[in-house]
């Protein structure tokens, strides 16, 4: 774990809806970290990724802009990517509001 | 809502919408993809995004025994489809007409869409879309085809031959019982898709008993259409007869490149679109900013 709780919560959150899309088996064949790459490493196909950003879009809402995200990158920088890239990218547009929350 | 229950069928579906800042145009787009081994993917990363963002409601599902969607034993031809298709834009309350953006099977879906359901349809955009067969529909020239002539039984009987060969290669090589994990987890899966929907359903049943549309019945479509081939596709020459056809057909034949323009000409597919959007937005209803 990072020292960052919110990013560390977004991990959880994107690890809980990664099991419900592909099923318990990934969390068996593979732990979620930061550095996990669909691809390489979560082996995800690439309709379950569309399922993990419909989900993301759903629970974070416009504050992600994940249609912008995904429109300036190609499939094969969407496909290379890591689970801390697009964490990092949620906690960056969600930090304000956590921290507005915390006062 | 990613899950859309219509036509009896659960269908993944995902619909991205425009920014709030952005003008709006008020037709939606609604995407149909390929045949067994696509699905709604296919579009998500390559021109869904980019059309939302330029001001467009887009919607995208995973048809039926595809993707995510449910994959009952039966219904896989063009009919079935295009029930599915309006009742899931009903389900979805997307107000109609739309533009139907089809890629390859996908495309013929749309165009059969547009003959038995033009209220549904405002535009098509046919991203080498099946359409005529130019071999069955041409009179007999008493020749046997020639190698130069690979296609010489038409697309209906060449798809229907190469979706067997598929179904008989999976069957006989079962895949493992139990699905890897790791980087060999996605072929198997995107293997046991291709059989559960190959020899588990009446799919190559139903597209070998398909019909092309003949000339006649494509004669009379009256909505605008945006037909984007392949220089190098088969699917070029009768692309052109349609476009031929049609009072209200615009082609665009990308060089270089065969079936596969979506992927690899995505830019010049996503430019026509896009061009092809706004100038097809009935008069006088983009909003201004936000709806």
């Amino acid at each position: 774990m990072s020292a960052d709780p919110h990013a560390d919560r977004i991990l959880a959150e994107v690890a809980g809806m990664l099991a419900e899309i592909v099923g318990e088996e990934l969390l068996i064949a593979a732990e979620i970290t930061p550095d996990s790459g669909f691809d390489d490493d979560l082996a995800l196909e690439s309709i379950e990724f569309v399922a993990l950003a419909g989900r993301l879009q759903e629970h974070y809402g416009d504050r992600v802009d994940f249609i912008a995200f995904l429109a300036d990158l190609e499939i094969e920088e969407i496909m290379a990517m890591t689970v801390g890239r697009l964490v990092d990218h949620i906690a960056a547009r969600t930090r304000t509001e956590a921290l507005d929350g915390a006062r | 809502m990613s899950e859309v229950h219509a036509n009896g069928l659960r269908f993944h579906v995902q619909r991205l919408g425009p920014p709030a800042d952005r003008p709006t145009l008020r037709t939606p787009v609604v995407f149909l993809h390929g045949l067994v081994l696509d699905n709604l993917s296919s579009f998500y990363y390559t021109l869904a995004a980019p059309i939302a963002r330029a001001g467009s409601e887009v919607v995208l599902y995973d048809q039926r025994g595809h993707g995510r969607t449910e994959r009952p034993r039966t219904g896989y031809d063009p009919d079935t489809a295009v029930a599915d298709l309006a009742a899931l834009l009903k389900a979805c309350d997307v107000p109609t007409p739309v533009h139907l953006v089809g890629n390859s099977f996908g495309g013929l879906i749309a165009l059969h869409a547009a003959r038995t359901r033009p209220d549904l349809v405002a535009s098509l955009v046919l991203i080498e879309g099946q359409c005529l067969d130019l071999r069955t529909d041409a009179e007999p020239t008493g020749t046997e085809p020639t190698e130069a002539e690979p296609y010489a039984g038409g697309w209906v009987e060449e798809m229907a031959n190469t979706l067997n060969l598929a179904a008989l290669g999976l069957e006989a090589h079962p895949g493992p019982e139990r699905l890897p994990t790791g980087p060999a987890r996605k072929a198997a899966r995107l293997r046991a898709g291709a059989d559960a929907l190959l020899n588990g359903t009446t799919l190559i049943e139903d597209v070998t008993l398909l019909r092309a549309p003949t000339e006649p019945e494509l004669v009379d479509l009256a909505c605008p259409v945006l037909a984007i081939y392949g220089e190098l596709s088969e699917l070029a020459p009768p692309a052109g007869r349609l476009s031929e056809l049609l009072a209200n057909c615009t082609l665009t034949v990308l060089p270089g490149v065969a079936h596969t323009v979506l992927r690899e000409a995505t830019a010049p597919v996503l430019g026509a679109l896009l061009d092809w959007l706004v100038r097809h937005e009935p008069a006088g209803t983009r909003s201004g900013v936000g709806r």
